[in-house]
């Protein structure tokens, strides 16, 4: 009991007073009852609420504060039977009376009843045998002591107890106390419970160190006490690591705080929970997104996940590295038009919306993307939707696979396709050529030679053998002819030099002078003094000797010739034109015929069919290539494409 | 055998124009023989005939490979010149490539004129055969 009565006093000075008393008959019991003459006046001022009663419970005189604890009319304070004050007498107190009754009093008690404004009140009773004159007893003296707010507080504190009680199972918060001065530990149920102890388990300051793991653990706890014993500092949300007494590793949190009792530490309160649970599924937490992050980083291809508003939440190693950043958060948080060109990331945010719209996943789409720096890349793309619980799409997770040096690859095997198989045609057209020119002259050759046998007369005879000497001249023009062109094709060893253009166009136009003074034809050179080209030096003066010579072949009758040279450079070739106003060639009807062997479009003595052709064979050979714009009876313009990449 | 008023050929070879004319002039009864150095020479002086209403020479030998305008183009301009005698061209070549046979075989099903596809050399059986009025 926390209320504490201080002493007995009330028994024995109510036992000093000598109240003169007399019975009188109560005519209602028939019972005698002790008479209260002048005392009665006495009795009423006593600073207690104090009753008389007699043996039979009946209520003889009270002081006025108990009258006015219970009576509503002072009027009919006496003659009241004490069940009428305390309705629910309890056994303990009747029994405490009944032995007051017999001379032996007994310690106090308790009870509970209502005031005369209806409240309830909690009392302390004591009681004392009232004796007469005679020294017998009559009756019983009882005194009250309101102890209501006591025991109110009591019950509130209880409430309070249980409540944090409830409280720390729920949360699994422990509480515990330590008394500096008796050195006690006090651990609360909880604090038991995470700590696996019986709970009639008493512990001390040791054992309760001892049950924190050893090193880290231990160490941070004991410091923490010895910081808050000698400086008064507090401690909390410490993470640490115990044993329990079964043995088990638990995650707890502990916190704590010096009490003080008039400015001096009298102990240390706390807290002690169990985050065992939590801390394992962080841990695991962490395990699990370090696992993904070294899987997504490792990938050899880009991974990153987007909102719906097509801005980069995450992004995997191989995805910075592609748009040239170290750190991931300068890419988080942009969305494509802020990382790629205008056109690839509207359709890029179109298809987004796709996918988030239709929830069907793209897979595998070829795409070529363009950064703001403008590499362009080929993905193998695929978009598959990022759904939440309610089946909508809250992003999308991209994964694109870096194609361009399998695309590189792929144009490369095309190229080298194209190119062997035009090979395989200029060489089947060549072994065509071959087989009709070789055929044509060996059929003239076993035509003469059968006129040569049946001829009888002597100057055919001659006039056969001089058709002989000459079919057999134009065999061996033919062989040189096709002898060149197989040099072009079949020399892949060509040296290739750089060499001034402007400085070689002189020297050929020099040796080409006669000629030119000849026709009164004009050259007018415009290609820049330092213009260098990459080049086999005989291929180019065979190509300027066989343009210009054609120019001023094949010029206007009725004008002056003029040729004009220049040369630039673009994508990767170095361009010489040469442009004339001569003839123009019907593009139409011979354009494909122009460089073929043997084609000859102007009737002109000189032509041979055969200046073209290799021409275009020498620049092949050297992966350039010629273009040709003409228009009949205005002029022609060549365009002699060097590689520049030889 | 059938006399033939013209035979014209049209090749730029010398010899095989020389060739042609002693083979024919010494195995075919004809009146005369003209030659062209070239397709174009030969179909402009066709035309010129076609317009005046005189006679188109009933057999032409015809060289593929030629500068300027070569066989195909003449043969090409040739059949549409609306002429209604049946013209006997006889194509001589050197030539082994399968794409002249299938240009023939074309302008063969293209027109109504007797068109032969002949390989050199020629002799002179060859030329009597090939030289009869289509």
């Amino acid at each position: 009991m926390l209320y504490n009565v201080n002493d007995n006093i009330h028994n024995n000075n109510i036992a000093k007073y000598d109240i003169p008393t007399t019975f009188v008959r109560n005519y209602i019991g028939m019972i005698k009852v002790p008479q209260i003459s002048n005392a009665s006046y006495l009795i009423r001022q006593l600073p207690t609420p104090t009753a008389f009663i007699d043996t039979n419970y009946n209520i003889v005189q009270t002081s006025d504060k108990w009258s006015s604890i219970f009576d509503k009319n002072e009027a009919c304070s006496d003659s009241k039977s004490l069940f009428a004050v305390f309705p629910n007498l309890s056994h303990k107190w009747k029994m405490v009376l009944n032995n007051c009754f017999k001379g032996n009093p007994q310690p106090m008690g308790i009870h509970q009843s209502i005031d005369c404004t209806g409240h309830e009140q909690w009392f302390e009773w004591t009681n004392a045998p009232w004796y007469d004159t005679d020294e017998n007893i009559v009756g019983a003296i009882i005194q009250l002591s309101n102890i209501t707010e006591a025991v109110n507080n009591e019950l509130e504190l209880n409430k309070k107890e249980l409540l944090l009680e409830q409280q720390a199972e729920i949360t699994k918060i422990g509480r515990w106390e330590y008394n500096i001065a008796e050195n006690k530990l006090f651990w609360c149920s909880t604090t038991k419970s995470i700590h696996e102890v019986s709970p009639g388990f008493v512990p001390n300051i040791e054992t309760a160190l001892f049950y924190y793991k050893e090193g880290h653990s231990r160490n941070a706890i004991s410091m923490a006490l010895f910081e808050a014993q000698n400086n008064g500092k507090a401690w909390s949300n410490l993470k640490l690591q115990i044993i329990t007494s079964s043995g088990k590793e638990k995650w707890v949190m502990a916190g704590g705080k010096p009490i003080y009792n008039k400015g001096k530490m009298v102990g240390l309160i706390g807290t002690f929970q169990d985050i065992h649970e939590q801390v394992e599924a962080d841990i695991k937490t962490i395990d699990n997104e370090k696992l993904l992050r070294t899987l997504i980083d490792n990938l050899p291809v880009n991974v990153y996940i987007k909102d719906t508003e097509s801005r980069k939440v995450l992004i995997n190693k191989a995805e910075c590295e592609y748009l040239g950043v170290n750190n991931p958060k300068d890419i988080i948080g942009k969305n494509d038009f802020q990382l790629y060109s205008y056109e690839v990331a509207k359709k890029s945010r179109e298809e987004d919306l796709k996918v988030m719209n239709t929830l069907k996943p793209v897979i595998g789409k070829e795409i070529v993307r363009t950064t703001l720096s403008g590499k362009e890349t080929s993905f193998l793309s695929s978009k598959i939707p990022l759904l939440n619980n309610k089946g909508i799409a809250y992003g999308i997770v991209g994964i694109s696979l870096d194609i361009t040096p399998l695309k590189e690859k792929e144009k490369e095997l095309r190229n080298i396709i194209n190119i062997a198989s035009v090979q395989n045609k200029k060489l089947l057209n060549f072994a065509h050529i071959v087989s009709h020119n070789l055929r044509s002259h060996s059929a003239n050759f076993s035509m003469l030679l059968s006129f040569l046998e049946s001829e009888s007369d002597e100057n055919e005879k001659k006039s056969i053998i001089k058709m002989l000497t000459k079919a057999s001249n134009n065999l061996l023009e033919t062989l040189d002819n096709l002898n060149e062109v197989v040099s072009i094709n079949t020399n892949t060893n060509i040296a290739i030099k750089e060499m001034n253009l402007n400085n070689k166009v002189v020297d050929v136009c020099k040796n080409l002078s006669p000629f030119i003074l000849n026709s009164k034809s004009k050259i007018e050179n415009i290609i820049p003094t330092d213009f260098e080209i990459k080049t086999v030096p005989a291929y180019l003066d065979s190509i300027l000797t066989n343009f210009i010579s054609n120019a001023i072949k094949y010029k206007h009758p009725e004008r002056q010739g003029h040729i004009i040279l220049s040369a630039e450079r673009k994508a990767g070739y170095a361009i010489l034109s040469i442009k004339d106003n001569g003839l123009g060639i019907d593009l139409e009807k011979y354009g494909e015929k122009l460089f073929g062997m043997y084609k000859t479009f102007h009737d002109h003595k000189d032509a041979r069919g055969i200046g073209l052709y290799l021409t275009k064979n020498q620049i092949d050979a050297m992966n350039g290539k010629v273009e040709v714009s003409s228009e009949v009876g205005k002029g022609t313009e060549f365009k002699i494409f060097f590689n520049e990449k030889n | 055998m059938k006399k033939i008023n013209d035979i014209t050929i049209i090749d730029d070879d010398a010899i095989t124009v020389f060739g042609l004319r002693k083979l024919i002039s010494s195995s075919v009864d004809c009146s005369s023989i003209e030659s062209y150095d070239n397709g174009k020479i030969a179909l402009d002086a066709m035309t010129e005939f076609f317009k005046n209403g005189q006679k188109i020479p009933q057999v032409i030998f015809l060289d593929i490979n030629m500068p300027i305008m070569d066989g195909w183009e003449f043969l090409e301009a040739f059949i549409k010149i609306p002429i209604k005698d049946k013209i006997r061209i006889n194509i001589v070549t050197s030539s082994i490539d399968p794409f002249d046979k299938k240009q023939w075989e074309n302008y063969k099903s293209k027109s109504h004129h007797l068109i032969t596809f002949n390989q050199k050399p020629i002799d002179r059986n060859k030329i009597s055969e090939i030289t009869q009025v289509a």
